[in-house]
């Protein structure tokens, strides 16, 4: 088979020339995430670390918003990427590799709630704060911290499909064409719920602060 | 417009995903409608509260965990028996080579054999050497047949999947006196071979025998039929460290021809400066 993915042990190559490791690395990341996932579709297993590289951080922080969980949320995202690996053959050559890693991620995530039984809206504020804001600076810190927290609890009054578009649309850098796609319905049917989610955030959230400051 | 067509663009409008048009509608509604203001600013503060939630970072345990399951993959038994596979394939690949290369050779052989009788002038026992014609035959039939057996070889190679190739290429780093079939297989790799990493690899391996002129000259031949800049650029300067003046006229085509990439130009440019 003629390789469509470069191969990255060409580290170990000792080129005597200084352009080329650059080249051969620029040439890899040039590949888009689709031409990636068809290479590990091929058998070019190494191509799924790039994906993975590229992917990992904003998956996990998807899944933290969704779970509310730290430890679920790196325990879905192995899932998730443990999967690729198993249904590799069923990815499509017309698919969208972000569009597809979402529709698995959330089907992971309904599997963990639906094993662990727990309710999606378990946040966590006390552990979430540990990590919300870790630079110094800014006076007024423990006020934001306060709102993050706010925030999570809202988010996490949500349903959980309410939830998982909302994050979709507003973090993902996802287009509602492919936002239908991880929702299996239409584009016009997913802006509605996105629009429906945030307005239903806009109303917990608000009512928090009204709760805090009686 | 009225409130609810407006307040159904509002997300639209504050995540820039309106027309111009459609958005310049729903504001001029926004400014005379107190209601809707305060529906506006609300999602507003909302959606700005939500993209100030910093984003978390997983712990090394991902990567590590990640890792290790592509590497279990890797040697699972699902990709073992796609090697295996690969492994019978090579094997019947290998049994056609041992059918088909002798008996290519056999008939080159026996086609040489009879046109030489057909057409060769008989000479006396006693001089020293077939006449020129038939000399030409069988150095044209020589050649065939040793092209037939440089493209199945080659063919043979392509079948291998890359990282194979490339460990073949590499091994040839280690001889230090590699016979010459091996440059020729070497040259063979730079000139066919589908993979830039293999091409660059088989070309640094040809480094140190540079002071030979069949290797020059085979990376001066590939030049013309390599699209890859990168490659390109890679034999621009092996021919320029080889110091090697016949490549100055593919130099100056490179130059003139305004198809190829800016930087091969260039490399080109500057190796001529330096022949």
């Amino acid at each position: 088979m003629i390789s469509a993915y470069p191969d990255i042990r060409a580290e170990s190559v000792p080129f005597v020339f200084n352009s080329a490791p650059d080249a051969v690395d620029a040439a890899t990341d040039t590949l888009s995430d689709h031409e990636l996932m068809l290479a590990v579709r091929d058998g070019e297993l190494d191509a799924l670390g790039d994906l993975f590289e590229r992917h990992h951080g904003p998956l996990y922080g998807f899944l933290v918003k969704v779970t509310g969980q730290r430890t679920a949320a790196e325990d879905i995202a192995q899932t998730v990427f443990q999967r690729m690996l198993k249904y590799r053959h069923t990815y499509r050559d017309d698919g969208s590799f972000t569009a597809w890693m979402y529709h698995l991620a959330r089907r992971c995530a309904s599997d963990h709630f639906r094993k662990s039984n727990a309710a999606p809206a378990a946040t966590d504020p006390s552990q979430l704060q540990d990590h919300a804001d870790d630079t110094p600076n800014a006076g007024d810190r423990a006020a934001t911290r306060d709102d993050h927290a706010l925030l999570h609890s809202a988010l996490g009054r949500l349903d959980r499909d309410d939830r998982e578009v909302l994050l979709l649309s507003r973090f993902q850098e996802l287009s509602f064409a492919e936002i239908a796609t991880i929702l299996e319905c239409s584009v016009g049917a997913a802006k509605v719920r996105a629009h429906r989610a945030l307005r239903e955030l806009r109303d917990t959230y608000f009512q928090l602060q009204k709760e805090k400051l009686t | 417009m009225n409130c609810t067509h407006a307040q159904e663009r509002f997300a639209d409008v504050l995540d820039g995903r309106l027309a111009a048009a459609d958005t310049a509608e729903v504001r001029a509604h926004l400014a005379s409608c107190p209601d809707c203001q305060r529906e506006y600013s609300a999602l507003a503060q909302t959606l700005a509260a939500l993209d100030t939630l910093p984003a978390a970072r997983p712990g090394p345990a991902l990567r590590k965990n990640f890792y290790a399951m592509l590497e279990e993959e890797k040697n699972s038994a699902a990709s073992v028996a796609a090697a295996t596979a690969r492994h019978r394939h090579q094997t019947r690949a290998s049994l056609w080579r041992w059918i088909l290369t002798p008996a290519t050779a056999a008939v080159l052989a026996l086609g040489g054999f009879l046109l030489g009788t057909r057409f060769a002038t008989p000479t006396p026992a006693a001089a020293p050497g077939p006449d020129p014609a038939t000399a030409r035959l069988i150095a044209d039939l020589q050649a065939r047949v040793e092209s037939v057996g440089q493209l199945v070889g080659m063919s043979l190679l392509q079948q291998r999947s890359t990282s194979e190739r490339l460990q073949t290429v590499l091994a040839t780093l280690d001889k230090k006196n590699p016979d010459q079939k091996m440059i020729s297989d070497l040259i063979g790799s730079l000139a066919l071979d589908p993979s830039t990493n293999v091409r660059l690899s088989a070309l640094d391996a040809l480094y140190p025998h540079a002071n030979q002129p069949i290797v020059r000259s085979g990376v001066l031949a590939t030049l013309p039929r390599e699209q890859n800049p990168l490659v390109q650029v890679a034999m621009i300067d092996f021919l320029v460290a080889a110091r090697d003046r016949d490549a100055a006229p593919e130099f100056e085509r490179i130059i003139r021809n305004d198809t190829i990439d800016q930087q091969v130009r260039d490399a080109a440019k500057r190796g001529l400066a330096q022949l």
